[in-house]
């Protein structure tokens, strides 16, 4: 080693005034020389913010394909990160929704009447996700994060936007393939009734867990069939008829209500 | 949503919690401030129902439960406990696909733990002090027993808890760790509440400043272990004969027998000399245990 820095070059250097050559030479010896580098005055407060930056980039989780599409998509990290660390059952629905789907879009093009597979089938699917989306039994962790400040309503109603979201676009997918949709407010009359299902089994899941208030509110859709299906000079396809849609719009408005009475006055 | 400045942690007036037609905790009152209290009791006495009554897991099915003033059953409430509450369940389960640090920072964003900045820096701050920093990588799903009931801990540990809720955390972890977590609990005491409900009288000895031990769904005794221990005084043996019927006793490595006498001061006979009771002894001998009573 055969000089060191002196004061005056510290200086210089430490205040970015050094030419390019200088500032190399002296990067290069102050990597094996402690005395001079005790010369250069530290910006401790950038040396630590730049440590704890390093210290992040090294210690922060690989951000997995769905948190990072919900990111793109101008959601918060945060919000992304609930949405895309739902339970694994979550994903087994999502699979086995657009295998329901496909098979009744393969029913409606192959089979005499067969649309009306999706017609009834198409409500439940939302519900399905929503019984498998929150609560004890169907999420590993729930013992843990059900006495988190988010648990509760606001993870329930996070999680159900993040069934329905997919849910709902799938079908619409679907129906709008259908043979004979001509209008595409035709390929949405299973809207009302699959929401006034959900909300129904959100008010429901005050007194019951959310799987049992999802399969009380199936029961009654499919009661509901079987019974119209028995009643002479009737058909199932009645419970989505424009008149229908009134009561499904009116029962859906009373169960968003309660919800929202329910949030505020708990 | 603010508390009463003087309000203690733990209040519970007449706690009864019911499942079904069953009833597991059937009128509990209690009232805890700062400092390490010892939940005993045997398997089904109902330390995790009023665990998780204080966790606000559970509604109270009557009674009164107040956490820093506050009522977890009013939902401003129950999410302001929430914030200032840490809980470690019985036989707690995670996402096995998920890292160590990746679960942590998914708990922290439940418990609304600021910028992704402040979180990473809580999480750092509980893998250290759980001594799982080295593991931050580690998917769950590969982690031992010990590992995960750490994992569980530290989850319970985000934001610097106010009220700290552990049930048996000991369960699977060395005698090493075991000593590690008896360090950081009484550290965490100075400032915080902490409830510990456990089958390891060893860890509440060397812990609680108070003992409540339940038996079916009621406090039986909810004092020191000074206490405790001074009610078996005269009813613990040992010595070389026969301890008989009637009396709980156990074979000692050099071939004597302790036994435990229900009633007073009678000596199992000859050749048995009443020895200074444990903790554990005091808590056989006051739970009934040693009678076996059902």
């Amino acid at each position: 080693m055969s000089w060191h820095l002196t004061p005056a070059q510290a200086h210089e250097y430490a205040a970015h005034r050094a030419d390019e050559i200088t500032a190399m030479s002296v990067e290069a010896h102050l990597m094996h020389c402690a005395p001079c580098r005790s010369l250069v005055p530290t910006d401790e407060q950038w040396l630590a913010d730049s440590w704890a930056e390093l210290r992040d980039v090294v210690d922060r989780p690989r951000t997995g394909p769905v948190e990072a599409l919900l990111a793109r998509t101008g959601l918060a990290e945060s919000t992304a990160k609930l949405l895309a660390a739902t339970p694994r059952l979550y994903r087994a629905w999502l699979a086995a929704t657009v295998a329901v789907l496909a098979a009744a879009l393969l029913a409606a093009h192959t089979l005499p009447k067969g649309s009306l597979v999706f017609v009834f089938v198409a409500p439940v699917v939302p519900l399905l996700g929503v019984a498998l989306a929150y609560g004890r039994g169907v999420d590993p962790a729930h013992t843990l994060t059900s006495v988190t400040p988010l648990a509760g309503q606001r993870l329930l109603f996070l999680r159900t936007c993040a069934v329905l979201v997919p849910a709902l676009t799938l079908c619409t997918a679907v129906a709008l393939l259908l043979p004979g949709t001509t209008a595409p407010w035709t390929a949405a009359l299973w809207l009302l009734p699959a929401l006034t299902l959900v909300a129904g089994s959100l008010v429901l899941g005050r007194w019951m867990h959310l799987s049992a208030a999802a399969g009380v509110m199936g029961s009654l859709w499919a009661a509901a069939l079987f019974t119209l299906f028995l009643v002479e000079h009737s058909a199932p396809v009645v419970l989505l008829a424009p008149p229908s849609q009134v009561w499904w719009g009116t029962a859906l408005a009373l169960l968003l209500g309660t919800l929202l009475l329910r949030v505020r006055t708990a | 949503m603010s508390a009463p400045a003087a309000a203690p942690p733990v209040h519970v007036r007449g706690l009864v919690r019911h499942y079904g037609t069953r009833t597991a905790l059937k009128g509990v009152d209690l009232s805890l401030g700062r400092g390490v209290t010892g939940l005993l009791g045997r398997n089904g006495a109902g330390k995790t129902t009023l665990l998780r009554c204080l966790a606000t897991d559970l509604e109270a099915s009557a009674g009164e439960v107040r956490l820093f003033g506050l009522d977890p059953e009013r939902a401003a409430g129950r999410t302001e406990i929430r914030r200032r509450l840490g809980y470690l369940p019985q036989n707690p389960d995670f996402y096995p696909h998920f890292t160590v640090f990746g679960l942590l920072d998914y708990m922290a964003v439940l418990k609304e733990l600021g910028s992704r900045r402040d979180r990473h820096d809580e999480v750092r701050r509980v893998l250290v002090r759980t001594d799982l920093y080295d593991r931050r990588h580690s998917r769950v799903r590969r982690l031992s027993g010990g590992m995960r009931q750490r994992l569980a801990l530290a989850a319970a540990l985000l934001g610097g808890p106010e009220l700290l809720l552990l049930d048996e955390p000991t369960v699977g972890l060395d005698p090493e760790q075991r000593i590690r977590f008896r360090s950081l609990v009484s550290e965490l005491a100075v400032h915080s509440t902490v409830v510990l409900s456990t089958h390891q009288i060893e860890d509440v000895a060397a812990l609680c400043g108070r003992i409540l031990c339940l038996d079916r769904g009621r406090v039986i005794f909810d004092g020191t272990p000074g206490d405790l221990v001074e009610r078996a005084r005269g009813r613990v043996w040992e010595g070389a004969g026969d301890p008989g019927d009637g009396c709980t006793s156990w074979r000692l490595a050099d071939g004597r027998h302790r036994v435990l006498t229900p009633h007073g001061t009678d000596s199992p006979g000859g050749g048995f000399t009443a020895v200074e009771p444990s903790l554990e002894d005091a808590y056989l001998l006051y739970t009934g245990m040693d009678r076996g009573r059902g």
